[in-house]
């Protein structure tokens, strides 16, 4: 199945609106609430946007959102798609390319995550310093990329490089001064929709893997090779305890994401203003 | 992908034609390991061509048969012939025979298979009974729109083999005079066999044994809410530092000397589960 060009979806969403967002923000899973908060909005379902695939994850919507927040212009993807749903890389990333036409110069990702990090506990918040890329799968933008967008991710060799910077510092400094319980850390992106087994958590530990999810790296790795180095939140929605057993529970999932959305609103807003 | 319910019915219809008996308990056996299905009382065999949606075999010594009959007088299906990611067979169309067991009203899922052991305690012809599993593939059966009729969108797996079951093989083993360790399978793609460095990465990340097949299948097992016991044949070492080539005869000949062994633990598996309420 071959996408259609970004651009299409681009003259479709301008026949909707005018904005021309700064950020792009995507919601992940139980984090919808925050789209709510969005002023001045105006919603597109998927479903109408050319390309765009429809979202079957509970907990997700499934509609770009644009409007503004602290005075900032941005476009909220309200649901994203996964690799589990059974979507190609490609169809993952699109909504991306999209964005990154609409205007936007800053990426902030944000998703659900089991805690592999013993330190960590329920309703913590970690910000992406690295990830492992177990999701397969090849990064494969809908047009030919330009001499700086294939030198975008070859350049970066350094992982401390590949997450914003300047976003991230922010983001921490943030968390200090409003006390909330943010860390940098290592994410591990797997394929799912399996939750792990203990002897999968016991890898994913010696792996140096701090949090585990099924999401967020093929759109950061797309806003990257296209020239934005993204910020990535993931919410620690459950702790792995491969010693002693415990079933998780999506819906659980989902309560904490609800939670902790209150912290996750006042990073964003706080970083909103310091743009 | 939701047309996999009605695949289900269709092959369950067929089946229950020639086999009208409830099975209890349903036994996938692996590579080198079909002789297990002599030991059954055999009511019907069912060639898979036979057998809507089912896929065909094309590994070696695998047969490709469903035989339906009686083992220690409890009525089982047994899979002669099993599919593996590394023949090309799509995960969904290699687990479909699970969820159809399932919808047969089969109550116990025994797996088995030859694999190649990482733990230096244990030999070439031992058995293991699986206490966990690592899914290295890089594919899950479960990937696309989840159809919540079949079983949950994100099945949690704390607990892929039955805890029970795995204390009851490992006793089922001591009353035989059986060494059956307990363990933790990992499952590559394959078709190679790995190099050394891959080996202690393997041992490195907590398996004792690697194979390339079952955890497909234990995930669907999982999925549907089927009982699963898993047992690993060891027919190698695969120890790096002391690393020989593998001999596919020695290896198939292995596989024969241990093939008494697990058929009397499946068999003594079998029999408790006919006295048991599983569910």
């Amino acid at each position: 199945m071959t996408t259609p060009p970004p651009s299409e979806a681009y003259h479709f969403i301008k026949t909707r609106t005018a904005s021309v967002p700064r950020l792009g923000l995507i919601l992940g899973s139980g984090l919808g609430g925050l789209a709510s908060k969005i002023e001045n909005r105006i919603e597109i379902p998927y479903r109408e946007i050319p390309g765009f695939q429809s979202t079957h994850a509970v907990g997700h919507q499934g509609c770009l959102i644009f409007g503004s927040l602290e005075g900032v212009s941005l476009v909220v993807m309200a649901g994203r798609f996964h690799r589990y749903e059974g979507y190609s890389t490609q169809q993952v990333t699109f909504p991306v390319e999209v964005m990154k036409l609409l205007g936007i110069e800053e990426l902030v990702i944000t998703n659900a995550s089991g805690g592999i990090n013993p330190q960590l506990k329920v309703g913590d918040i970690i910000i992406l310093r690295d990830h492992i890329n177990w999701l397969g799968g090849v990064l494969s933008p809908s047009r030919k990329m330009n001499a700086q967008e294939e030198w975008n991710l070859a350049t970066h060799r350094h992982a401390s490089d590949f997450y914003s910077r300047k976003l991230s510092e922010q983001a921490l400094g943030i968390a200090r001064q409003n006390d909330l319980p943010v860390f940098p850390g290592t994410y591990l992106g797997t394929l799912g929709p399996t939750y792990e087994t203990r002897s999968e958590y016991r890898m994913m530990k010696v792996m140096g893997a701090d949090v585990v999810g099924m999401s967020s790296i093929p759109e950061a790795l797309m806003g990257k090779q296209l020239g934005i180095d993204p910020l990535v939140l993931s919410i620690v929605t459950n702790v792995a305890t491969p010693d002693q057993q415990n079933i998780a529970d999506h819906d659980e999932v989902l309560l904490v994401g609800q939670k902790t959305s209150v912290f996750v609103e006042i990073l964003i807003r706080n970083l909103l203003q310091s743009l | 992908m939701l047309d996999l319910y009605d695949k289900i019915q269709d092959a369950c219809r067929t089946i229950r034609e020639r086999f009208p008996i409830k099975p209890k308990v349903a036994i996938i056996l692996g590579t080198g390991l079909g002789d297990l299905t002599e030991e059954i009382d055999v009511e019907v065999t069912i060639d898979y061509e036979d057998i809507p949606h089912f896929p065909k075999s094309t590994a070696t010594s695998h047969r490709g048969r469903l035989v339906c009959g009686h083992l220690a007088g409890v009525p089982v299906v047994a899979m002669e012939g099993r599919f593996h990611l590394y023949e090309g067979y799509p995960l969904k169309l290699i687990t479909l025979p699970v969820r159809v067991f399932k919808e047969l009203g089969v109550e116990l899922l025994v797996v088995s298979n030859a694999c190649g052991g990482l733990n230096p305690y244990f030999n070439a012809g031992d058995l293991m009974v699986i206490e966990d599993q690592i899914n290295l593939l890089g594919d899950n059966p479960l990937i696309g729109i989840n159809d919540d009729r079949l079983g949950p969108r994100f099945p949690d797996m704390c607990e892929p083999y039955d805890q029970s079951w795995v204390d009851r093989t490992i006793k089922l083993g001591r009353d035989l005079d059986l060494t059956i360790h307990k363990g933790v399978f990992v499952a590559v793609a394959g078709p190679n066999l790995e190099t050394r460095a891959e080996y202690r990465f393997l041992r490195t990340i907590g398996a004792d044994v690697v194979g390339m097949s079952t955890v497909p299948e234990t995930i669907v097992a999982v999925h549907c809410g089927l009982k699963t016991v898993g047992i690993s044949v060891i027919t190698d070492m695969c120890l790096p530092d002391a690393l020989k080539p593998a001999n596919v005869q020695e290896i198939i000949a292995v596989a024969g000397r241990a093939a008494p062994n697990l058929q009397a633990v499946v068999r003594g598996i079998v029999q408790e589960a006919g006295t048991d309420r599983i569910a």
